[in-house]
């Protein structure tokens, strides 16, 4: 079996959530079967900008197709794009104007997807939102499987991507949360799809001690990993920590690992370190006395599973449906939605030991049943086989429903994306998935 | 303040958030958002203030009551405005008749009088218009002073609730040191005879003593080596995890923390578990042992 992965940007050091998922996916089904990368020269996820040399290169052992970006995101005409399209009625044509100006446009790359069309027997095709998943998905027809990396966010509620959502052979979703909002803004429920998500490189063994030595950390700390941002709930991170060591003069304190990209505040007891290798990082995770997880949005934190293998408990923002049902199902980490939540559980977790051990714990099992690398790979596997199977058996393949006409793709009959996304259902989902 | 049940195999999320969220409840009563609040500002203001002349919506209200009235124009008033015309023949012929007009009345008082009054609407017109900024920054004052109120109101409410609380929490503080004081009395009417017997016993031997070595001669009493002696071993069985009776009532003496005589029973420490715990007492919950 010849595999494509299809991603937006691809390499050793890019360290993007999606990208990376897709990386590891590489790394790990190409023990299984032959897989070739398909992506663009961009680096930047903002502007897009051609900065890898376009063709064929290796990393780590995988051949990567890089094709290059047609032009670089212009964020004023990108952003009035969205606002028209999620604030306002609009028309298809507006939507896959907003889509294009979104990126990254690469129709060398579209083109190399239509014309290999048979070389590969499925294409794996990373974040619905993008251009490439997009086009790429109508390019391939019946050969493509997507693997959304869908948050709760506008993007969801475009509606040319319903016939994407029920156009590909099939769905790899990162959590229970992603399948049933995907179910309802798309009702694909019947394209076949699976709750996967995906491992982590984590070491066997971690050195805490060392990490407290070499960045001269005491005492209990909690961590926080990831870019620091607003958009991650960073901004109210600082706010609730800061109100708690005023209520908790003495105690925990915070270590931030990553780029930050939002002032953070002067205190001696919140630490920033920047971005750490992996080795610092996990180490940093397994000497904290619990990993906090501020962000509004996510399809699956990446970072908690790292916490949770492990043993470590979450704190998670329980607005984030995903995280707060993952803390649910796993019963490996608290949430909170207030300031007086924050500051209780983390009173909780960090000064009831018994407490923090039980979540670790369980943490850890919820990672060896649901997220180690074993698990994902025959997940994967299971889904390519099903559909090799369909393909032998000659079963009818629906593919991409075309676009309208010239006409009715420009009827401003659409509502506002805002609109659409209020009406799917919300809240975590408690019974199965992992 | 209990802590968690924890048992490893067998956490239940869901249900340390509800003992988190009932602990937060008990704490500080009802918690409101940012949103509550602007909603029990608007809506339920009369609640937590004398809401005689005041408006929620007092900003909208002004708004409202501003855009739907604007200022009429002025008019222009010179020595020239009687006799204009668009046509200048018109103009001329007037200004020409105008000797003529002047012998049947003066208009030069009527002209003065228009061109003040145009004068007087323009400068009442600017500080209306000033005042009208000043208007919409004393609503939006009032506005937010009302807000803050109603904050204040649900934050006194909340701490009427502590102090309510606290005292009587100090009520059954003040009842225990009743109680304590009331075994202090009672003490001694129990232990005075034993130590009566011991007593004679005990003088005899500091008689015996050399005087200047008074502190080798206590040490040498029988008695209060005795007394040692029966401390330790009282100590050790309050240790030994079989409770006093008085400590399986949850009583007072449980607390350990008064010294009566020599040999008190509330000296011995208690196995009754967390209940014991000064802090841990609640006013209703402390019983007093029927003896004291």
């Amino acid at each position: 079996m010849k595999l494509a992965v299809v991603v937006q940007r691809y390499g050793a050091s890019i360290n993007g959530g999606a990208e990376l998922h897709a990386r590891y996916v590489v790394e790990h089904l190409g023990r299984h079967t032959d897989v070739d990368v398909v992506t663009t020269c961009a680096v930047d996820y903002v502007s897009w900008r051609n900065e890898l040399p376009p063709g064929p290169e290796v990393v780590h052992g995988y051949t990567v197709h890089r094709f290059p970006v047609d032009r670089e995101r212009d964020i004023k005409l990108f952003a009035r794009r969205s606002d028209q399209v999620f604030e306002q009625s609009h028309s298809q044509q507006d939507e896959l104007a907003w889509l294009e100006s979104e990126g990254p446009a690469s129709r060398a790359l579209i083109d190399y997807l239509r014309a290999h069309r048979q070389t590969y027997d499925f294409f794996l095709f990373f974040s619905y939102r993008y251009y490439h998943a997009f086009h790429g998905v109508r390019a391939v027809g019946p050969r493509a499987l997507l693997v959304p990396t869908a948050e709760r966010d506008e993007a969801i509620g475009v509606s040319v991507f319903g016939p994407v959502f029920r156009g590909v052979r099939a769905l790899m979703y990162n959590s229970p949360e992603e399948r049933a909002m995907i179910n309802a803004a798309a009702q694909n429920d019947e394209v076949p799809g699976v709750v996967v998500g995906i491992g982590s490189e984590v070491p066997a063994t971690t050195e805490p001690l060392r990490f407290r030595q070499k960045y001269d950390i005491h005492g209990r700390f909690a961590v926080y990993v990831g870019r620091i941002d607003a958009n991650k709930g960073c901004r109210e991170l600082f706010e609730f920590f800061l109100r708690f060591m005023k209520a908790h003069p003495v105690g925990l304190t915070l270590v931030l690992i990553g780029r930050a990209v939002l002032d953070i505040p002067e205190h001696p007891r919140i630490r920033h370190f920047g971005f750490l290798d992996d080795q610092d990082k996990f180490d940093a995770i397994a000497a904290a006395d619990l990993l906090v997880m501020p962000s509004y949005y996510e399809s699956l934190s990446m970072v908690a599973l790292e916490a949770w293998a492990l043993g470590r408990p979450v704190l998670a923002n329980g607005r984030c449906d995903v995280l707060k049902g993952q803390c649910i199902r796993s019963n490996a980490g608290l949430y909170y939605e207030t300031y007086a939540e924050f500051a209780e559980a983390l009173r909780s977790i960090s000064e009831n030991a018994l407490l923090a051990e039980a979540l670790g714990v369980n943490g850890r099992g919820f990672y060896r049943r649901h997220y180690a690398w074993p698990v994902i790979e025959q997940k994967y596997l299971d889904m390519l086989e099903a559909l090799q199977a369909e393909d032998r058996a000659g079963v009818q393949l629906r593919g991409v429903e075309p676009l309208p006409g010239w006409f009715a793709r420009r009827k401003r009959v659409l509502p506002p994306a805002k609109e659409m996304l209020a009406q799917l259902p919300a809240g975590p989902v408690l019974n199965g998935g992992s | 303040m209990p802590e968690f049940n924890i048992r490893t195999d067998a956490v239940d999320v869901e249900q340390i958030m509800r003992q988190i969220r009932a602990r937060i409840r008990e704490k500080r009563g009802v918690d409101y958002t940012e949103e509550q609040i602007q909603e029990l500002a608007a809506v339920k203001l009369e609640k937590f203030l004398d809401a005689k002349g005041v408006r929620s919506d007092l900003v909208d209200q002004f708004r409202r009551t501003r855009g739907a009235t604007p200022p009429p124009p002025n008019y222009a008033f010179e020595d020239t405005t009687l006799f204009d015309s668009h046509r200048g023949i018109v103009r001329w012929i007037r200004g020409l008749l105008k000797p003529i007009l002047k012998l049947f009345f003066n208009p030069n008082t009527l002209i003065h009088v228009l061109h003040e009054q145009s004068r007087i609407n323009d400068i009442y017109a600017q500080r209306f218009g000033a005042r009208d900024e000043l208007d919409a920054l004393y609503y939006e004052l009032v506005h937010n002073l009302v807000l803050e109120t109603t904050r204040l109101g649900i934050e006194v409410k909340n701490l009427k609730m502590r102090v309510e609380s606290m005292s009587s929490r100090l009520d059954f503080d003040e009842r225990r040191a009743r109680a304590l004081e009331g075994v202090v009395q009672y003490r001694p009417s129990t232990a005075v005879p034993r130590e009566r017997g011991r007593e004679p016993a005990a003088a005899s031997t500091s008689q015996d003593a050399p005087p200047g070595n008074a502190t080798s001669a206590e040490e040498g009493q029988p008695g209060t080596a005795a007394r040692r002696r029966r401390r330790r071993r009282r100590g050790r069985r309050g240790h030994s995890g079989t409770p006093t009776p008085r400590a399986e009532q949850g009583s007072i003496a449980s607390a350990g923390s008064v010294t009566v005589g020599n040999e008190s029973v509330a000296d011995e420490p208690s196995d009754s578990g967390p209940s014991s715990e000064p802090g841990d007492d609640e006013p209703s919950g402390g019983s007093f042992p029927s003896d004291l």
